[in-house]
């Protein structure tokens, strides 16, 4: 649209009803979107507390509550030595000694806890935070995001392939396909919860015990090995079939025959799907891609439902923050931070979409 | 191998796959429904059955989970609550909604790429960053649990309705505005005398989709009814519950009531299936 001040009565009216019609969407959005989010930046930079009735006096801390969420140090943890001067062995494991993490790290002026140790050039050091749960709640966000996406992309392409083609039963699968996206996330999340049961009571563990897999007796939602692959799985089983939707209407674009010259051209299944179907549903694969990712970054129910304080994303951190801590000023931080990370995602995704006003 | 058992054979492949889907898709819920029929005693049963058994291995349903949920108060409540909030925010979103998008899909005004652009960027807003704002704000204006949902619920519902109403306005022809213009009626009675029945296939479909949205939402139902318990909508109700026979987790009486809520919705979902794809896909694809 060409920029020009409008002339006739006519356009001058029209300009004048799009406002008022556009005017209380504004608003509501403004009230319940801009508002939040400029007092939220506000209170991210205060101390304040949550203490429903009696006022705490409320500082301005600047930055504190992003250094206090994000500060990190790294220290060489030295070796423990014997008297002659040579580095203790542990007799159990073989390995070399070295000085406890808690021992080393700095406690003022603010106190560093272990996040994790990794050794160089035979060089043992350690990790410090001053709030590693954030920063683990961070870590465990962007693997769950990355791998449950990734898993949901695949077989959502492959579930897509699949309904796409004629067969008998069609219209259930697609019809069936609605479920799991149509179960609300807390009930589903319950239900899995209820198959991840520990012992023999526990759909999985009854299964792995019949095949010969396991004692039937894992503890799937508090050994920290299981937990994350358990959270990934819930969240596949739900939002899979909202990828395969997407990816299926994609493929629904593409000219049937395309494929059919390929065929005449000899070309054999896989060669089609690798020449044809996946460079055309590129800008489909790439939409969904972020648009689940958004979604992934800011999980919340399924990590509050099934694991609690057990562990945290970050979006259930920020919730136990502000309601079980009641620590205002620090949660609002740590909302900002994700506004931050969402909103990149969210650039990539506007830019892929674009907007055509005409 | 001749070319035919060949054929055969992946035939049967592609069924086995077929069926698998199927499985994979529906078994969680299967998996409710059956432990919802067994009794304490058979939920604690090891190894766990694939139909409700007693000890001795014969098939025995039990009643009773079901009975207790709708003796549970607050569990009978959510559902209303959940009704509520959930149909009176679409209504909202609906009705500011299609207004919004019949200005940008068929008015012609300065700032209208700018306005596409900022309803695009909402319908990506991470709701839990303003999770503390809103908290204090509900807390300042002392408003209470059930109005805090249905006006927050806004900020998801409203920039998707009238992102996906927005377009479909843009695909009616422009003759109709135009000859209802030379009849001598004002834009306004032409949106709503005209463009708004035609878009009615288009209302249902977001209604139901920002509905759905409303219905599951959890973490701003979470935070605002901590304080009042009457207030919780299904998805708090079933993730807080207590049960009313069961002396651990009352896991008989949970899946009952996830069986209970997820039966309507599938129901909605088959009736409406074709609506539903077309918008989600007209959300996401289309833009």
């Amino acid at each position: 649209m060409k920029k020009r001040v409008p002339q006739s009565n006519l356009e001058k009216n029209e300009q004048k009803l799009a406002f008022k019609l556009l005017l209380p969407a504004l608003i509501v959005l403004a009230l319940v979107a801009i508002y939040p989010l400029g007092d939220v930046l506000f209170t991210s930079f205060t101390d304040i507390e949550f203490a429903g009735g009696d006022e705490v006096e409320t500082k301005f801390i600047g930055f504190e509550n992003y250094a206090n969420l994000l500060g990190i140090t790294i220290v060489e943890l030295p070796p423990v030595l014997d008297e002659n001067g040579n580095q203790v062995i542990d007799e159990k494991t073989g390995k070399p000694e070295f000085e406890r993490a808690v021992r080393i790290l700095p406690r003022s002026p603010n106190r560093y806890k272990e996040l994790f140790q990794y050794s160089w050039f035979g060089k043992q050091y350690v990790v410090g935070a001053r709030d590693p749960v954030f920063l683990e709640s961070v870590g465990n966000t962007l693997i769950f995001s990355f791998f449950s996406v990734f898993i949901e992309t695949v077989l959502g392409i492959f579930i897509a392939l699949v309904v796409n083609s004629n067969f008998k039963g069609r219209g259930a699968l697609r019809t069936t396909m609605l479920v799991p996206w149509a179960v609300i996330t807390v009930v589903s999340a319950r239900i899995w919860e209820y198959m991840l049961n520990p012992g023999t009571s526990g759909f999985f563990n009854m299964l792995m015990f019949r095949l010969g897999i396991s004692d039937g007796q894992t503890s799937f939602l508090t050994e920290s090995f299981w937990q994350m692959p358990s959270m990934i799985m819930v969240d596949v089983w739900k939002t899979t079939p909202f990828m395969a939707l997407l990816i299926l209407a994609g493929l629904q674009l593409i000219p049937k025959e395309l494929y059919e010259a390929a065929q005449v051209d000899g070309a054999g299944g896989f060669r089609r799907f690798f020449k044809i179907t996946l460079p055309l549903l590129k800008p489909t694969i790439a939409v969904a891609l972020v648009f689940r990712t958004l979604d992934a970054l800011r999980v919340f129910d399924v990590f509050q439902v099934l694991l609690g304080k057990k562990m945290y994303s970050m979006a259930s951190y920020n919730y136990t923050q502000l309601i079980n801590y009641r620590q205002m000023g620090y949660s609002s931080a740590v909302g900002i931070i994700i506004f931050i990370l969402i909103a990149i995602f969210a650039v990539i995704y506007i830019r892929m979409m674009g907007v055509d006003s005409e | 191998m001749s070319k035919r058992s060949k054929k055969i054979i992946s035939k049967v492949i592609f069924y086995i796959i077929i069926v698998v889907i199927f499985v994979y898709m529906l078994f969680p819920f299967y998996w409710a429904l059956n432990s919802s029929f067994k009794s304490e005693n058979q939920l604690m049963q090891t190894p766990a059955t694939f139909i409700p058994r007693d000890i001795d291995g014969n098939v025995s349903f039990y009643l009773e989970n079901y009975k207790a949920i709708f003796r549970n108060n607050t569990f009978v409540l959510s559902i209303l609550n959940s009704t509520l909030v959930a149909g009176l925010t679409t209504f909202v979103a609906l009705l500011v909604g299609s207004f919004a998008a019949f200005a940008l899909g068929k008015l012609r005004f300065r700032g209208k790429k700018p306005t596409l652009y900022l309803i695009l960027a909402m319908t990506m807003f991470p709701q839990v960053t303003i999770l503390s704002g809103l908290y204090a704000m509900i807390n300042t204006l002392g408003l209470s649990a059930r109005p805090s949902m249905i006006i927050t619920y806004l900020i998801f519902t409203l920039p998707f309705t009238t992102w996906v109403l927005t377009s479909f306005f843009k695909e009616l022809p422009v003759e109709i505005m135009q000859s209802a213009q030379v009849d001598g009626a004002t834009p306004f009675q032409t949106f709503y005398m005209i463009l708004l029945p035609l878009t009615a296939p288009a209302l249902v479909t977001t209604g139901l989709l920002s509905f759905i949205a409303a219905w599951n939402e959890y973490l701003f139902a979470l935070t605002f009814t901590s304080v009042e318990p009457t207030a919780r909508t299904i998805p708090v109700a079933i993730a807080l519950f207590s049960g009313e026979i069961a002396r651990q987790e009352p896991f008989g009486e949970i899946m009952a009531a996830a069986v209970t809520v997820t039966i309507p919705v599938v129901i909605l979902v088959l009736i409406f299936q074709r609506k539903i794809v077309a918008g989600l896909t007209a959300g996401a694809v289309k833009g």
